[in-house]
């Protein structure tokens, strides 16, 4: 027994332990290259929450992020599954073209919607001229109003196939014989829909809800690319925030950054703990 | 007797193997340079040619290039320094001083022949009595402008000091903004100071070079009357639409051919390195072969303490890793580029001013003009060493992106709330 988990358990500690435990021993030190480390106790903590205005607006970012895009990623993704379900024309070709976001890296994603973005020639501006809105142009991601909304917009555009597939599955997964009973009571699909579908896939709906908040919580990819946390810290996340004090503060600490990095470990946890908790207590009260 | 031929030859095989064995094989010696400049085919030929020639005199050593993105290759090195790794020489700015805090380079006072290098370049790199970098491109913050769309406007500028009043420069963006032509070509998309060159090139000619070092090093407030009537100044080229509705997001080398080609653009501020992109052929990004490229300073401020004064500054640098094994070898390369013959070479094919000793009157061919032109710019040119990106650090340095280089030009914030923050994030007292 031993022999089968030892190396399961080697990885596990090499991988994922030690950094989490490295990241909070870092947070009380400054740390410098050449293993030169010196004990600052709780300074790093002190600052980060007495004078790290960046901070903040970091944290209220990803907030925002991952308390309104999971219900855009899921909510969409659940609507095309439906489509699919219903055997809209061409279901075979929407599904593809749905799910091909989920494939295509970050980088890829973030250069697409750059283009599409671009003030001058992008898609978005160049639709809004074609039907006379030109007072509408936006520097997308270029404006404190609107860069936020346009990246959780294209993030949602990447992860609404993968909320449809398993929303699908799911879907597929209900025993017949209740739909069908409901469409013998003459239950149109609105009604099948609330009364029946969401209620019944319930558990994956929350499952999905809450993997897209984790992602959100450590969004980094999409930002660092599309905006670099601007302009004037609007998509700054915390994530970002992170690297940036990390690699770009002109200091080779790693110690303030780790702090950033153990307090947003806590809140991410403490979230998903409490929306895991919530969750089951309402399926405990609805049975 | 063919047995004892047998013996022989074994013996003789043996003493041909034991001999070779005992002539130590040469043991290859690898330089690893890791570089910024991966997309500027001059740069990068420049350096493969220093190169090929430490290689030509080492039939032991091979120089290894990596080719960056200078974003890139800061990430690479930051992991790699950390760990104890990293290029025996790699590419920095002078503004990275933090690697020298950390003990990351090696001291060039006695590897390198400074009797080539101008005195003003190394002291860029000079901390704490020593030299750290090698100062390779040198630059000056040039006012790039198209001639004939000045021309249209009914605006010139010549000698002697290639520049208009505050109130004209004013008028002339008023002017092209009328006309549908965007008046100042800028972009902060892939970079963190661009939309800064107005404003701080403004803020020196307004406040001279002592009070401007004194801002940059905390010890003037950003609410001083004249750097409030700078920002003021400013707010009002951006009201009146000076910069690029593209602004934020378009990039340096995006706003090259915005500036050059198309849709256009009546002046460019930018560092002189601007020819490293613009003079190369046209299907690379290059400015169309007919472009009326002019130069000019940039405007006088009322009142100014040095209206002559412009920013100097030594940019891409080549450095040596305090933990290389080859000390030698990288002073040796070092020392191939610090010869005039490679400082000439630099500025005829890479077009941009060097730390290197160099003769402009070596040039020729079709840059020749362009060099005089830039050597007329900055005949009565007073410098101030340095950009502000050399001076700031941690949270002032991250205000300076966000604000001065991007919310303030982009409109996003006005002239009493950028100096606030500037205050907040730099003023120490």
């Amino acid at each position: 027994m031993i022999v089968f988990v030892t190396p399961a358990l080697l990885m596990y500690a090499a991988f994922t332990a030690y950094p989490v435990i490295r990241t909070f021993w870092n947070s009380v030190h400054i740390i410098r290259p050449g293993g030169r480390t010196e004990f600052v106790g709780l300074d790093h903590y002190v600052e980060l929450f007495a004078n790290d205005d960046i901070f903040f607006r970091a944290v209220t970012n990803t907030l925002t992020w991952a308390g309104v895009a999971p219900l855009i990623d899921v909510g969409v993704g659940l609507l095309l599954a439906l489509c699919l379900y219903a055997r809209v024309p061409f279901a075979r070709i929407f599904r593809v073209a749905w799910f091909t976001p989920v494939l295509i890296s970050y980088v890829v994603v973030a250069i697409l919607w750059m283009w599409i973005y671009n003030y001058d020639w992008g898609v978005a501006n160049m639709l809004l001229r074609s039907v006379g809105l030109e007072d509408w142009q936006q520097t997308w991601i270029g404006h404190p109003d609107t860069a936020l909304w346009s990246l959780i917009f294209a993030h949602a555009w990447k992860w609404a196939g993968f909320n449809m597939v398993v929303c699908l599955a799911a879907i597929h997964a209900l025993p017949r014989e209740v739909l069908e009973a409901a469409e013998l009571d003459n239950c149109g699909w609105f009604h099948k829909l609330v009364f029946i579908i969401v209620p019944m896939i319930r558990p994956t709906l929350v499952n999905l809800l809450i993997l897209a908040f984790i992602g959100k919580m450590r969004v980094f990819d999409l930002v660092w690319i599309m905006t670099g946390g601007g302009p004037m810290w609007s998509t700054e996340t915390v994530s970002t925030y992170v690297y940036k004090r990390a690699f770009e503060w002109n200091t080779f600490d790693l110690g303030y950054p780790s702090t950033v990095a153990a307090i947003w470990f806590i809140v991410v946890l403490c979230c998903v703990l409490g929306l895991t908790w919530l969750f089951r207590q309402r399926d405990r009260l609805e049975y | 007797m063919r047995q004892a031929r047998s013996w022989m030859a074994a013996a003789a095989l043996a003493g041909a193997t034991l001999t070779g064995a005992a002539v130590p094989a040469q043991a290859e010696r690898e330089l690893t340079l890791w570089s910024h400049w991966a997309d500027h085919e001059t740069k990068v030929a420049f350096v493969e040619k220093a190169a090929r020639e430490l290689e030509s005199r080492h039939a032991d050593v091979t120089v290894k290039i990596t080719w960056y993105q200078k974003n890139p290759l800061y990430a690479a090195l930051q992991s790699a320094l950390r760990a104890g790794q990293g290029p025996d020489i790699f590419y920095l700015d002078p503004d990275r001083t933090e690697y020298i805090d950390n003990g990351l380079l090696l001291a060039l006072d006695d590897l390198v022949n400074w009797d080539n290098v101008y005195g003003w370049a190394r002291s860029a790199w000079q901390h704490d009595g020593k030299t750290w970098g090698f100062p390779l491109e040198a630059s000056t913050v040039e006012w790039y402008y198209n001639r004939d769309l000045l021309a249209q406007l009914g605006y010139e500028v010549g000698p002697p000091h290639y520049q208009l009043s505050q109130t004209d420069f004013q008028a002339l963006v008023e002017k092209a903004t009328s006309e549908g032509v965007t008046p100042i070509v800028q972009g902060v998309g892939d970079r963190p100071y661009p939309g800064a060159y107005v404003t701080h090139e403004l803020l020196l000619k307004k406040l001279g070079t002592d009070d401007y070092g004194k801002l940059l090093n905390g010890g003037l407030s950003f609410k001083d009357p004249r750097v409030m009537e700078v920002f003021g100044y400013v707010e009002g080229l951006v009201k009146a639409g000076a910069y690029p509705k593209s602004f934020s997001t378009l990039k340096l080398g995006e706003s090259h051919y915005y500036f050059h080609t198309r849709p256009g653009g009546v002046v460019f501020p930018i560092g002189s390195w601007y020819t490293s992109r613009a003079f190369n052929p046209p299907d690379k990004g290059g400015q169309p072969e007919d472009f009326p490229l002019g130069m000019m300073n940039g405007p006088a401020m009322d009142g100014g303490a040095c209206n002559a004064c412009k920013t100097n500054n030594v940019a891409g640098s080549f450095v040596v890793n305090a933990g290389t094994a080859n000390p030698d070898l990288a002073g040796e390369f070092l020392n191939i580029l610090a010869t005039p013959e490679y400082g000439n070479l630099w500025l005829s094919t890479v077009l941009v001013q060097t730390g290197i000793k160099a003769d402009t009157s070596t040039i020729t061919g079709p840059y020749r003009d362009y060099f005089k032109t830039l050597e007329a710019v900055n005949e009565s040119a007073e410098y101030f060493f340095g950009t502000p990106l050399q001076f700031f650090k941690g949270k002032c340095r991250e205000t300076f992106e966000q604000v001065m280089n991007t919310g303030f030009p982009a409109g996003l914030v006005d002239s009493e709330t950028a100096t606030d923050m500037m205050n907040d994030g730099c003023f120490t007292g």
